[in-house]
C-alpha cells in the first residue's frame, strides 16, 4: 500500500514539473523586407520577446509555400506563423497579394484536416514595427501555451 | 432521350468520321472490360477498330489524363464525360493542351456507378451481364433476371452531387444529359468530429502507391514535390505523418484546380477519401473568390491572381 501510494505521488507530480519546463517551439516564417525588418528592429531596440520563435527567412510571403507550413507541423512546431508586408508595401508590389490568398487557402485546409485554427497565424508587421512583433510572438506564445503541446499530426 | 446503346453509334460514328478524314490519328475511348460491370481505356488509331469503343454507365475513367503527353505534337480525338471535360478545360486554361490539339467528342451523362455501391445495394457483381441507365434508375441485367436499382445506391458519390451533365465544350455532341432527378446526399463520415483523428486514421492506412496521382489529370507535373530527394518534402516510408504531409500538399496543389472527378478515390487501393479535401477547398475557393475550376469561362487562375478585395486571413487570424 505504502508503495503505491508513492508511485501515485510521482506520477501526479511530474506532468506538473513537465508544464512548467515546457516552452512550446513556434515556426516564423518571414518576409525579408518587412516583416524580418521589423523582427531585426525588436532586436536592436533591445525588446523582450519570448525565446519560444524560430525565424525563417523568405524574399517574400508570396515564396511563403504552403508545404513550408505543412512540413512544420508534420516536424511537430506547436505553432506556425507567417508574417509578410502589409498589403500595398510589398518590395515586389503584388508578392503578398498573391501570399495573402494561398494563406488564406492554407489555413482553410489546416481546418480541414482538423489542425486546431488557433496554431497557425498570418499577420502583416512592416519593418518600423518591432514593437508589434514582439507583441504578437508574446500573444501567440501565451496562445500556444494555454494549447499545451501539439500532439502531431499522426494522433 | 436517346438510349445508351444508340449513343454508343453515335460516338462510334464520329471516332470513324475523325479518324478517316484524318483529323485525329488516334482517339481515346472506354473500351469493354474484363467484366461487365467495368471499362478499360482504349486507343483507336484505324477507323474499322471503331467498334471497340463502348458507353455504357461503368464508364468511370476520366481520361484527360493522357492528354498532356498525348497531344502535345499531334491532334487527338477524345470520348468525355462532362467531367472530363471541364478536366480538359483545365489543362487548356493551364496551357498543357491546346484546344487545336484535342477533339472532343461530349457525351451527355447520367452519373457513372460505383461497384462497391452496387456490391451494398445486394448486386452480385459477378451475375451481371449489362448494365443501362433508364433516367435516374439503373437497370442490371444478370443471368437470373433484370432488376432495377435506384441512383442514390449506385451512382459514385461525385456523381450524386455533380451539376454539370452537358459538355461545357465540345467538337462533337453526343446524348442528352440526364438531369439529377433528386437530391442525393453524400455521406461523410467523421468529418464533421474530431476531423484530425479521422484524417490520421485515413492516412495511417496510405502505402504511398502514388496512384491517386498518376490518375489525376491535374497531376502533369513532370517532376512532383513526392518525388524530390533535395528538398525532401515527405519521404518514402508509409508512416502516417509523411502520408499526411503527401495528401496535405496534394490537396493544396489541387486548390482550384481540382474538379471533382474522384478518380483518385476510385483508384485507392486502400479506400482513402482522398477527394474529400480537394472537394471542400474547392468549395470554399468558390464560396470566398467565386472561382469555378471547370469552368471554360474563367479566365485566369485561383492562385495565380488576386483582387484588391480580397479576404483577408490578418484580419481573421484566430
Amino acid at each position: 500500500m505504502a508503495e503505491e501510494t508513492i508511485t501515485l505521488e510521482k506520477t501526479t507530480e511530474e506532468p506538473a514539473s513537465k508544464q512548467k519546463q515546457w516552452q512550446p517551439s513556434i515556426l516564423a516564417i518571414l518576409c525579408n523586407w518587412c516583416s524580418y525588418a521589423g523582427a531585426d528592429l525588436a532586436g536592436s531596440a533591445r525588446l523582450q520577446y519570448p525565446e519560444t520563435v524560430r525565424i525563417v527567412r523568405v524574399p517574400c510571403s508570396g515564396r511563403a509555400d504552403p508545404m513550408f507550413v505543412f512540413k512544420g507541423f508534420q516536424k511537430g512546431f506547436d505553432g506556425v506563423m507567417v508574417l509578410g508586408c502589409h498589403p500595398g508595401d510589398c518590395h515586389y508590389a503584388k508578392g503578398n497579394y498573391y501570399a495573402r490568398r494561398r494563406i488564406a487557402l492554407t489555413q482553410e485546409l489546416l481546418k480541414l484536416l482538423g489542425i486546431p485554427p488557433e496554431r497557425f497565424h498570418f499577420e502583416w508587421v512592416s519593418a518600423s514595427e518591432g514593437n508589434r512583433f514582439a507583441e504578437l510572438v508574446r500573444e501567440f506564445t501565451d496562445k500556444i501555451k494555454a494549447l499545451g503541446p501539439f500532439e502531431g499530426v499522426d494522433k | 432521350m436517346a438510349d445508351m446503346s444508340e449513343i454508343q453509334t453515335r460516338i462510334r460514328e464520329e471516332a470513324g468520321k475523325a479518324l478517316e478524314s484524318g483529323e485525329v490519328g488516334v482517339v481515346i475511348g472506354w473500351g469493354a472490360g474484363s467484366v461487365p460491370f467495368k471499362t478499360t481505356p482504349v486507343f483507336i488509331d484505324k477507323a474499322q477498330d471503331v467498334e471497340k469503343l463502348v458507353w455504357n454507365p461503368a464508364c468511370t475513367n476520366n481520361l484527360a489524363v493522357y492528354l498532356p503527353k498525348m497531344a502535345r505534337d499531334r491532334k487527338v480525338g477524345i470520348v468525355a464525360k462532362p467531367c472530363d471535360i471541364r478536366s480538359i478545360v483545365t489543362l487548356i486554361r493551364e496551357k498543357q493542351v491546346k484546344r487545336e490539339n484535342v477533339f472532343i467528342i461530349g457525351v451527355g451523362c447520367a452519373g457513372v456507378i460505383d461497384a462497391r455501391s452496387l456490391e451494398n445495394a445486394n448486386v452480385r457483381l459477378s451475375e451481371i451481364t449489362s448494365l443501362e441507365w433508364s433516367g435516374n434508375d439503373l437497370i442490371v441485367t444478370t443471368q437470373t433476371g433484370t432488376s432495377t436499382v435506384a441512383a442514390a445506391d449506385s451512382l459514385r458519390e461525385q456523381c450524386k452531387v455533380c451539376d454539370s451533365r452537358t459538355p461545357a465544350i465540345c467538337d462533337a455532341a453526343v446524348g442528352d444529359a440526364v438531369p439529377r432527378s433528386e437530391e442525393i446526399s453524400i455521406d461523410i463520415p467523421g468529418l464533421s468530429e474530431d476531423r484530425k483523428a479521422y484524417w490520421a486514421e485515413q492516412f495511417s492506412r496510405c502505402i504511398r502507391c502514388y496512384a491517386c496521382r498518376q490518375v489525376c489529370p491535374a497531376c502533369y507535373c513532370r517532376s512532383c514535390f513526392a518525388d524530390r530527394v533535395e528538398p525532401r518534402w515527405t519521404a518514402k516510408k508509409a508512416t502516417t505523418q509523411e502520408a499526411w504531409m503527401f495528401h496535405a500538399t496534394r490537396a493544396m496543389h489541387l486548390a482550384g484546380r481540382c474538379i471533382g472527378c474522384g478518380e483518385c478515390e476510385r483508384i485507392c487501393p486502400v479506400g482513402i477519401r482522398v477527394v474529400e479535401l480537394a472537394r471542400e477547398l474547392n468549395a470554399i475557393a468558390k464560396d470566398r473568390y467565386g472561382f469555378d475550376a471547370g469552368n471554360p469561362e474563367e479566365e485566369t487562375h485561383l492562385l495565380g491572381s488576386y483582387r484588391d478585395e480580397d479576404f483577408d486571413p490578418a484580419q481573421h487570424s484566430e
